[in-house]
């Protein structure tokens, strides 16, 4: 199948007019007799749910949470981006979309960021008059800080809980809407398989986590807002229970996967201390506006940091990105990290991290304004490291955080199957091979509040005689069947390797060679270990208990089973392309000081992969046009 | 370190729960409390029995989702943490530590120590909310809002709705998880217009739900992840009474 | 409003009954403190020529006692009164019963150093005051009543003070209110909503300073007729 991405006609900054000019609607009497299945309670599914049940449809949504305001929305700290201009410092919607697309490498969708920008606007209204909080001036007008990879201050944020309160605002518009019974929750549910009826997304295949039992449910259309796979790390900044499975099982009925490879590895989380850890807690980029991130200038300098002399410091963000500094993007920001550690400059017990450091801000606008700005974030940090940031600089490492890839779309947010949309980090539009930081929040919210809603209409529209979708038909059958049998398979193991150590070891090979910086060598050995873990896992995963009731092992290894197969997949992505862009950084290709070599003429085109059955995979490019941007060298030197 | 660990096993609501006891050594200071029940959990599953069940997800004390009870505290010894940010080295060597789960009957137990908090829920879609709908608002800087009344109303809505203010109540009331939503859209203007209904209303599903009456100890202040304070309370207590002497909203 | 449930059917509006109760209850203790505070006036005092010369305590207290009983605004007042100590009883049992129903199971370990003990057991200091009210009417109210007429109150009490017993029963009474009223003052505050920062820090303080004079002045009057 060809890739059509639908873009609509006209010049870039009247696309989105244009489109909801001429896009077909719903009448309001014939909503409520459509059906639609919203999978995940984040800002993106959350908002679509809400919004989709405002307008009057019939929505289910499904989330394996307890309850909808715990979706990992929640943990986004630092803000969310708007072209406001609030500032007078010469923002707009162009440029934001410029910076966008710069900070992605040039390989985005010019027409999907434009109106990511143009939503923007738009965002922050919605979400203050929901209630949220935003940081305001002693004036009462809203607040502004920047974020890396920009020269302006759009940068809306509620404290260091900017995603927890946006959540929240979506969350309440949910409960509102299930008290007017247009919305209908299925919490601790999780979706195992998506039904395709006649090529059309028809309903989903879950499981009930508390009971056990797996149940049909049949819609017109199905949304994911399922967010990224960044946990095929295993340690990550992502939630125990992200997963990845809702997006590949869609990929696996015929969803092509897009820039699977393109993960952000974040700059500023907290180091691995151990063996046992679990998780790398993020601290938000904003401590990048006031931090300044260093390493000894010596190698193996075991000096407490206070006893280390500014001329023996080598603050390197400063010293290779002078026009930027410690606000270069992530992908540049992780990576500088990375060479300075690999080169054995690393600080802590295991050497794993660089300093972050907050003396000279604090000698310059003391203590109360840097509590102010980021008390929490200092006291998260004293809780989970028992360090006085205050006093001491924080010790940060690069972590894995968001899946810039994802399932394709089309400029309808629709996938490769016709009525299967995807909304936020699930899908792959808009952040190119690099998101900039609080552009998650934005495109999660806009996704699901702004754009679906108007586009998943032009859809349905053909759809009002369709009648209700049975769930007695041989798709559903079949699907559940093999819901089913995949679970008396997991089951039938019996073995003695606990599903978390198997994960972590693939989160090793990963982060190892499918992460920062890869090259040709690094990732044939990485699919050779991929599938050595994959047979160990079918043969030897330690999974106890049955089906009967809540068994959290049976749903990590659901999930671990579908990492396993997009591993190779994201090492087969990263491998076809023999180019460094973004937070795609190939060994092979780059300048001698080390700087990222794109190779414009041959790669610029995304991705989307076919799943051909578990054989391999075929590729479809859809080719990138940048009309209203010149392409050039992403500097920020 | 070693630790012995008394946790709370229970098949489901309606099933007879008892403490089991097990013994872990080799843990270092550093691990996160959960990240000793996964310890433990490898090597139940190692040995083919079924693991401890707990709620948790984010890891980073934000999603409200871990919900334990150690030794009679909720969320564990240090105040203001979640039981995930709580790490080893609040122990001494040789501790024993007892775990059960959040309890209150309106959390009945799923199985060992996870819990059912939709209750929770119901009483936010009884009126926790401003009914402006996507699509309708005005430009975000049309009404200034006061730096300090923002902040205040950001205490209130940092509210994690983890449920530990109710395990911890000796009447298990949520009163305190109730006024945190009440007061962070009362005191915002854009909140103020539903003040009156949003305030009834979620008192009586709170009511509904079966959680009990506040009786001013200040136990759910002193362990609340997000420092929600007492006074919330107190403002829901206002709002609640200037709805039934005022006759317009 | 068709949304009101009924002024004091929720949590909030039942608490909203103990703590007017509560304070109505507390209004008259510290009007039938100053009367009694009458008991323990030296001799040295007397006469009061103010007071149309009352040659000394002991009249002056009946004098008082036969003015609270022959003046009809405060009988009417005491009805009120025993209305309220009435509903603050019955409420209190209702929020109880309610409270215990919405505990789940028991916790296994429990710790309490998250709230003080005066807060958690404001039932068991409740019913320790409930008991001494009973007693209390039933030696002073009742024998009154029975008594007749016009007897004499104020030998009626010294002579039931000058047992032993019921001077320990009337300071287990009274510490029992003291610490009651602690919590109470501050909790009424917090139910009918005194949403200020700053009050409410000076409420605390001066629940803590009024409940200590109310024990202090309170529990010298049996052990000043005790010694006399």
């Amino acid at each position: 199948m060809a890739l059509n991405a639908k873009t609509p006609e006209g010049p870039l900054k009247d696309k989105w007019q244009n489109y909801l000019d001429k896009t077909n609607i719903v009448n309001p009497a014939n909503r409520k007799k459509i059906d639609i299945i919203v999978v995940g309670g984040g800002l993106s599914g959350g908002g679509a749910a809400a919004s989709l049940a405002e307008l009057g449809y019939n929505v289910k949504t499904f989330f394996f949470q307890d309850s909808a305001r715990r979706s990992h929305s929640v943990a986004a700290q630092g803000g969310v981006n708007a072209a406001k201009n609030y500032k007078n410092d010469g923002d707009s919607i162009y440029r934001m979309f410029y910076d966008t697309i710069k900070g992605g490498d040039y390989r985005s969708r010019e027409s999907n960021v434009y109106r990511m920008a143009e939503c923007s606007v738009d965002l922050i209204d919605h979400m203050t008059a929901q209630g949220v909080p935003f940081g305001r001036e002693y004036s009462g007008y809203l607040s502004n800080r920047s974020f890396g990879g920009v020269l302006v201050s759009r940068t809306f944020y509620a404290r260091g809980q900017t995603g927890q309160q946006l959540l929240l605002a979506t969350y309440q518009a949910m409960m509102k809407q299930v008290k007017q019974g247009t919305l209908t929750q299925y919490s601790r549910h999780e979706i195992l398989d998506i039904v395709v009826v006649e090529g059309k997304a028809r309903g989903v295949i879950v499981r009930d986590l508390v009971t056990g039992k797996i149940e049909r449910h049949s819609a017109h259309a199905v949304v994911l807002g399922t967010g990224g796979f960044g946990k095929i790390f295993y340690l990550s900044t992502l939630a125990m229970n992200s997963n990845g499975s809702a997006t590949w099982r869609a990929h696996k009925k015929g969803a092509y996967f897009a820039n699977p490879s393109w993960t952000q590895i974040h700059p500023t989380a907290l180091p691995q201390a151990g063996e046992h850890q679990s998780k790398l807690t993020l601290m938000s980029e904003s401590l990048r506006n006031d931090g300044r991130i260093w390493v000894p200038k010596k190698k193996d300098d075991n000096r407490e940091p206070g006893d280390i002399p500014t001329e023996d410091r080598d603050y390197y963000l400063e010293r290779r990105y002078p026009a930027f500094g410690n606000l270069v993007p992530r992908d540049v920001a992780s990576r500088a990290a990375k060479e300075r550690m690999d080169a054995g400059h690393g600080v802590g017990p295991l050497k794993n991290a660089v300093y972050l450091d907050f003396k000279t801000a604090i000698a310059k606008l003391g203590v109360d304004t840097i509590k102010e700005r980021y008390g929490n974030l200092f006291t998260m940090y004293r809780k989970i490291t028992n360090i006085d940031a205050y006093k001491e600089p924080m010790k940060i490492s690069p972590a894995a955080h968001f899946s810039m890839g994802g399932l394709w779309v089309d400029y309808e947010l629709q996938t490769t199957i016709p009525g299967l949309y995807a909304v936020g980090e699930a899908n792959f539009a808009d952040h190119g091979a690099n998101r900039l930081g609080a552009n998650s929040l934005l495109q999660a919210s806009v996704d699901g509040n702004f754009i679906l809603p108007n586009t998943i209409s032009n859809y349905l529209s053909n759809e009002i005689r369709t009648g209700k979708i049975s769930t007695d038909t041989p798709e559903f059958d079949e699907a559940e069947k093999a819901v089913k049998d995949q679970v008396e398979k997991l089951l039938s193991i019996k073995g003695t390797m606990p599903v978390d150590q198997i994960h972590r070891r693939l989160g090793k090979v990963m982060f190892k060679e499918v992460a920062m910086s890869r090259n040709e060598k690094g990732m044939l050995w990485a699919i050779e270990e991929i599938k050595k873990l994959r047979k160990e896992f079918w043969e030897n995963a330690a999974i106890p208990g049955d089906d009967k009731g809540p068994n959290s092992e049976l749903e990590k290894a659901g999930r671990l089973a579908d990492y396993l197969e997009i591993a190779e997949l994201m090492a087969v992505d990263a491998l076809s392309r023999k180019e460094s862009c973004g937070a795609h950084f190939r060994e092979e290709y780059q300048t001698e000081d080390g700087e990222a070599v794109r190779d414009d003429k041959n790669y610029m085109y995304s991705a989307a992969w076919e799943w051909m059955q578990g054989k391999d995979w075929k590729l479809h490019k859809e080719e990138l046009e940048f009309n209203d941007i010149e392409v050039k060298t992403r500097s920020y030197k | 370190m070693k630790l012995t660990l008394k946790i709370w096993r229970q098949d489901n609501a309606k099933a007879k729960g008892k403490l089991v006891t097990y013994k872990l050594s080799d843990l270092s200071a550093d691990m996160s409390f959960l990240e000793m029940l996964d310890m433990l959990n490898e090597e139940l599953a190692i040995k083919g029995e079924r693991t401890v069940e707990f709620d948790h997800d984010c890891r980073e004390g934000i999603c409200g989702q871990c919900s334990l009870v150690v030794n009679g505290q909720a969320h564990g010894p240090e105040q203001h943490y979640t039981t995930c940010q709580t790490h080893l080295r609040s122990f001494s060597d040789g501790d024993t530590l007892t775990i059960e789960p959040f309890r209150a009957n309106s959390f009945p137990v799923i199985r060992d120590l996870k819990v059912d908090r939709t209750s929770m829920d119901h009483i936010i879609q009884a009126g926790g909310y401003i009914s402006s709908f996507t699509g309708i608002a005005p430009e975000a800087n049309t009404v200034p809002i006061h730096h300090d009344i923002s902040e205040s109303a950001f205490d209130s809505a940092a509210c994690i709705g983890c449920g530990a203010c109710v395990a911890t109540c000796k009447n298990s009331s949520a009163a305190l998880f109730l006024s945190a939503k009440v007061a962070h859209l009362a005191k915002l203007p854009q909140g103020k217009v539903e003040r009156a209904e949003r305030v009834v209303f979620m008192v009586n599903a709170h009511d509904d739900e079966g959680f009990g009456s506040c009786t001013n100890t200040g136990a759910c202040a002193m362990v609340c992840p997000q420092e929600v304070q007492l006074i919330d309370i107190t403002r829901m207590n206002y709002e609640y009474n200037r709805s039934l002497t005022t006759v317009e909203g | 409003m068709a949304f009101k449930k009924g002024l004091f059917k929720t949590s909030v509006g039942r608490k909203n009954l103990m703590a007017i109760t509560g304070l109505f209850i507390i209004f008259f203790l510290v009007i039938h403190l100053i009367g009694n505070l009458i008991l323990i006036i030296p001799d040295t005092f007397f006469p009061i020529e103010f007071w149309g010369g009352v040659e000394s305590a002991h009249d002056m207290y009946n004098a008082y006692s036969h003015f609270l009983v022959h003046f009809w605004p405060i009988t009417l007042v005491a009805w009120v009164l025993y209305a309220a100590i009435a509903v603050h009883v019955i409420d209190a049992l209702l929020i109880t019963l309610n409270n215990n129903k919405a505990k789940g199971e028991k916790y296994q370990v429990t710790d309490n150093s998250t709230s003080s003990w005066i807060s958690r057991n404001m039932g068991i200091l409740g019913s320790i005051i409930g008991i001494f009210i009973v007693i209390h009417m039933a030696q002073f109210w009742l024998k009154y009543k029975v008594l007749g007429t016009e007897p004499d109150l104020y030998q009626l009490v010294v002579a039931t003070f000058k047992q032993e017993w019921v001077v320990i029963l009337y300071e287990i009474g009274i510490i029992a209110l003291g610490f009651h009223l602690v919590h109470g003052i501050e909790s009424a505050h917090r139910s009918l909503g005194v949403y200020s920062k700053n009050a409410m820090h000076v409420i605390k303080y001066i629940a803590l300073c009024f409940a200590l004079v109310m024990t202090v002045l309170y529990a010298i009057i049996p052990i000043i007729i005790y010694f006399k």
